[in-house]
C-alpha cells in the first residue's frame, strides 16, 4: 500500500512519497522517510519489500557519494538512473533479487533541465514528465494526464500534487496519511510542506 | 652499486628516486613529437611519424593518434607497442563507462583510469613501467573541451597547450609564445603544424611524416566529433599554412592558379 | 635473483634496516612541503603549491584531497602513489558508512591508511608508497580537532602541529618554537602560513590553506585571505627587525659613550 509521485515543471522536479511503515495490515509508523537525497541535485523515492528497499537504497547512496568525492563532479541524473537501473537488472538475475521500485527526481546542471525517471523492480527505466508508483498510480495518472504542463510554475506543480493526493483521499479505500515532499531545482534539494 | 637499484622497477634508489620510471621518460624524449592545443571550439592533436622505410604502407595506418571513444582522442609518444596496449585498455574502459552510465566518460576520468594502471606498473614487482606519454583531447559537459597529459609515472595534469617527445623544449617555448587564450580551432591547427615544422627541423612537411586529428562539436547535433585526418587533408592543411613541401614547378604553378580546395580539412571552419 | 619478483622487495639488511622504507622517506623529503596545525577548535592544513606553468590548467593540480565530508588529507611525495592511496581511503570511508551507518573517525581512517602503507612494506613484490600524509578532521558530534601523520613505513601518530616534505625539519622546529595550546582560528591559520613561509619564498600565491572548523565544515581560503595574513606577517617581521636594529644602535651608542 505504498505510493509515490514525481512531477516535473519549469526548472524543478517534485518528488513525494507516503510516510507509512506497515507490516501486513498493521500501520507501525506514520513518519517514515522513504526518500534518499543522493547528491546535491538528485533525490530518490523507494518502495517495495521493506528490508530490500533500505539495503538497496543505502548501497546506492554510498556508491553515488563515492563517485562524487572521487571525481570532483556529481553523476548527472541520467547517468545515475542508468547505473541504478543496471544494479537492479543485475540483481534480478540472481537468486534473491531486490524487490524495489524507484522514482528518481533531479536537476541536470549542464543542461539546466529537470529530470524524472521511473524505475521498477524488473529493471525498467523510463524518462517521464510525471510518474507514480503503487496503487496511487491507478487513481492519479489520469489526473496528471489531464492537468500536467511542462511549463508549470512550482506552485502549480504543488497544486497538481495536492489534486492527486486529494483524489486518493476521495476514492482510495485506504488512507495513506501525509506525504513527504521534496523539490529539486538549480539551488538543490529542499523539503516542502504541502 | 647503482645496478642494484636501477635494474628493478619497483625499488627506490637511496635518494628516493625510481630509476626505471626516469629511464622510461628518457625513452619518450627520443620519440617523435606529439603536440596538443586546446582551442575555444575544439582541440587539435598533431604528431610526427617516423618513416622507417619507403616500402611502408602509408595510407591507412595510424600509429600515433587514436580515437578512444566518441568524445575523446589521444596522441602518444614512446614505445608503440606499449601505446597500443594502453589504447586498447582505454577504449575498453570508455565503453565500460558507457555501458554502466549510458553517458560519455568524462575526459579526466579516462586519463585518471589510465594513470592508475600506469602507477601500478611502477609499484608492483616484476613489471616495468609503460614507456608511453599520452595526450588526451576530449569534450564533456562538465568542463567542455579539455587537454590532459600523462607520463610513465602515472602523473597527469591538464593543459592549454603542451607537447611530448623529441625536442619538446623547443615546442613548449614556441607554444608559450604563440598561444592565446581565445585561439580558434583553425588557428590552433596552424600553430600545431608550425610547432612540428620547428621540432622536426624541416622547412617543409608532408602527410607522410605527420598525423593530425581534431575533436570539435558537430554544429548541428552539438555532439563531439573526433576526426583523424586522411593524408589528403593533411597536405591541404599544410598548403594552407604555407608549410607544404614545394612540388615540382609545374604542379606548383597549377596549384597557384587554382583556388585552395574547400575540402574536408576545412569542414570545421563554418 | 631471477625469482626476485615473488619475494618481498623490502627486506631487512644485516644491521636491521628496511632500506626500501628509508629510501621511500627520501622521496617524501623531495616532495612539496605540507603543514598541519591544531588550534582550540579549528584545524588547518597548509601546503606549498608549485607555481602553475603558463600553459597548465590549475584545476588539475590538487595537493589536498577530501577523503570524506569531514576528513581532509595533504601529502608529500609521489603524486601518483598518493592518488592511489587516497582512492583506497575514499572507498573505505563510504564502505564504513554503509556497514555501520556512522562516518569514520579520523583516528580510524588514519589507522586504515597507515595499515595499507604497512602492507606495502611487507608483502611480496611491491615497493612501499613514496608518500607521507597529514590528515585532519573532526569526529561526528565532537568539537575536538584532530591531526595525524602517516609515513611510508606504516607508522602513524597524532600531533598538535607538524610538517612533512621538503625542509620539514626546519618547519617542524619553527612550529615547536611557536605553537601554543588553545590558539584561536586566526592564530592557527597565521601560524600555519608563517611556518610555510619559512620554506616558501614566493608568498601567498604558492600557498594553499584548507580550514576545518567543525564536523564537515571545510573550506579552502581565498587567495585574498591568505595575502592578508602574509601581509600581516611581513609587517610583524619588519617591526621586529626595526626593533632589533634600534636595540643594536642603542647598545652601540651606549658602548660608544662609555669608551
Amino acid at each position: 500500500m505504498e505510493c509515490s509521485f514525481g512531477i516535473t515543471g519549469k526548472g524543478y522536479t517534485i518528488i513525494a512519497s507516503d510516510s507509512n511503515a506497515a507490516r501486513s495490515i498493521v500501520k507501525m509508523k506514520t513518519d517514515e522517510d522513504k526518500q534518499k537525497v543522493l547528491s546535491d541535485h538528485l533525490v530518490m523515492t523507494y518502495s517495495g519489500e521493506s528490508g530490500d528497499t533500505l539495503q538497496f537504497s543505502e548501497y546506492i547512496e554510498r556508491n553515488l557519494r563515492l563517485y562524487g568525492i572521487r571525481n570532483h563532479v556529481e553523476l548527472r541524473p541520467r547517468a545515475a538512473a542508468s547505473w541504478i537501473r543496471a544494479q537492479i537488472a543485475d540483481s534480478l538475475r540472481t537468486r534473491n533479487a531486490y524487490q524495489v521500485n524507484l522514482l528518481l527526481g533531479g536537476f541536470d546542471l549542464p543542461t539546466s533541465e529537470p529530470a524524472l525517471y521511473w524505475v521498477d523492480y524488473l529493471g525498467t527505466l523510463a524518462t517521464v514528465p510525471f510518474a507514480a508508483h503503487g496503487y496511487g498510480a491507478f487513481f492519479a495518472l489520469s489526473t496528471l494526464d489531464r492537468y500536467h504542463r511542462p511549463d508549470m510554475s512550482l506552485e502549480e506543480g504543488l497544486d497538481l500534487l495536492r489534486r492527486c493526493i486529494n483524489e486518493l483521499k476521495t476514492r482510495f479505500i485506504v488512507d495513506l496519511g501525509t506525504f513527504k515532499v521534496r523539490v529539486v531545482d538549480r539551488e538543490g534539494v529542499r523539503e516542502v510542506k504541502l | 652499486m647503482s645496478r642494484r637499484y636501477d635494474s628493478r622497477t619497483t625499488t627506490f634508489s637511496p635518494e628516493g628516486r625510481l630509476f626505471q620510471v626516469e629511464y622510461a621518460m628518457e625513452a619518450i624524449s627520443h620519440a617523435g613529437t606529439t603536440v596538443g592545443i586546446l582551442a575555444k571550439d575544439g582541440v587539435v592533436l598533431a604528431a610526427e611519424k617516423k618513416v622507417t622505410s619507403k616500402l611502408l604502407e602509408q595510407d591507412q595506418s595510424s600509429e600515433k593518434i587514436f580515437n578512444l571513444s566518441d568524445n575523446i582522442i589521444a596522441g602518444v609518444a614512446g614505445i608503440t607497442a606499449d601505446a597500443n596496449s594502453l589504447v586498447n585498455y582505454a577504449r575498453n574502459q570508455a565503453q565500460k563507462y558507457l555501458l554502466a552510465y549510458d553517458d560519455d566518460m568524462p575526459v579526466e576520468q579516462l586519463a585518471q583510469r589510465l594513470c592508475d594502471l600506469k602507477q601500478g606498473y611502477t609499484q608492483y614487482g616484476g613489471l616495468r613501467p609503460f614507456g608511453v606519454s599520452i595526450l588526451y583531447a576530449g569534450f564533456d559537459d562538465h568542463h567542455h573541451f579539455q587537454l590532459y597529459h600523462s607520463d610513465p609515472s602515472g602523473n597527469y595534469s591538464g593543459w592549454k597547450a603542451t607537447c611530448i617527445g623529441n625536442n619538446n623544449g623547443t615546442a613548449t617555448s614556441l607554444l608559450k609564445q604563440d598561444y592565446k587564450d581565445d585561439i580558434g580551432i583553425q588557428e590552433a591547427m596552424g600553430l600545431a603544424a608550425k610547432v612540428l615544422s620547428k621540432t622536426m627541423d624541416a622547412t617543409s612537411l608532408d602527410s607522410e611524416k605527420l598525423e593530425f586529428a581534431t575533436i570539435t562539436l558537430d554544429p548541428r547535433t552539438k555532439k563531439p566529433v573526433g576526426r583523424v585526418f586522411k593524408p589528403n587533408d593533411i597536405d591541404r592543411l599544410l598548403e594552407k599554412h604555407g608549410l607544404a613541401k614545394p612540388k615540382d614547378p609545374e604542379a606548383a604553378a597549377a596549384a597557384a592558379t587554382s583556388a585552395p580546395a574547400q575540402g574536408e580539412a576545412m569542414a570545421v571552419d563554418s | 635473483m631471477s625469482r626476485s619478483y615473488d619475494r618481498a622487495l623490502t627486506v631487512f639488511s644485516p644491521d636491521g634496516h628496511l632500506f626500501q622504507v628509508d629510501y621511500a622517506l627520501e622521496a617524501v623529503r623531495k616532495g612539496t612541503c605540507a603543514v598541519g596545525v591544531r588550534g582550540k577548535d579549528v584545524v588547518v592544513l597548509g601546503v606549498e603549491k608549485k607555481s602553475v606553468l603558463q600553459l597548465q590548467d590549475p584545476r588539475t593540480i590538487r595537493k589536498t584531497a577530501m577523503i570524506d565530508d569531514h576528513v581532509c588529507l595533504a601529502f608529500a611525495g609521489l603524486t601518483a602513489d598518493a592518488r592511489i592511496l587516497i582512492d583506497k581511503a575514499r572507498i573505505e570511508c563510504q564502505s564504513h558508512r554503509l556497514t555501520v551507518e556512522d562516518p569514520v573517525t579520523v583516528d580510524y581512517i588514519t589507522r586504515h591508511i597507515a595499515g595499507i602503507q604497512q602492507r606495502y612494506t611487507q608483502s611480496g613484490g611491491v615497493r612501499p608508497f613514496g608518500i607521507s600524509t597529514l590528515i585532519i578532521g573532526f569526529d561526528a558530534n565532537e568539537t575536538r580537532p584532530r591531526l595525524y601523520q602517516t609515513e611510508p613505513s606504516g607508522m602513524y601518530s597524532a600531533w598538535k602541529a607538524n610538517a612533512i616534505g621538503r625542509s620539514s625539519k626546519t618547519v617542524r622546529e619553527f612550529l615547536e618554537k611557536n605553537h601554543k595550546d588553545d590558539m584561536t582560528k586566526d592564530e592557527t591559520i597565521k601560524l600555519a602560513i608563517k611556518s610555510l613561509l619559512e620554506v616558501v619564498q614566493t608568498g601567498a600565491k604558492n600557498i594553499e590553506i584548507a580550514l576545518m572548523e567543525g564536523h564537515g565544515q571545510v573550506r579552502n581560503l581565498e587567495l585574498a585571505e591568505i595575502e592578508k595574513f602574509v601581509e600581516e606577517i611581513t609587517k610583524e617581521k619588519e617591526a621586529e627587525a626595526e626593533r632589533r636594529r634600534n636595540r643594536l644602535a642603542a647598545t652601540a651608542g651606549a658602548q660608544a659613550s662609555m669608551s
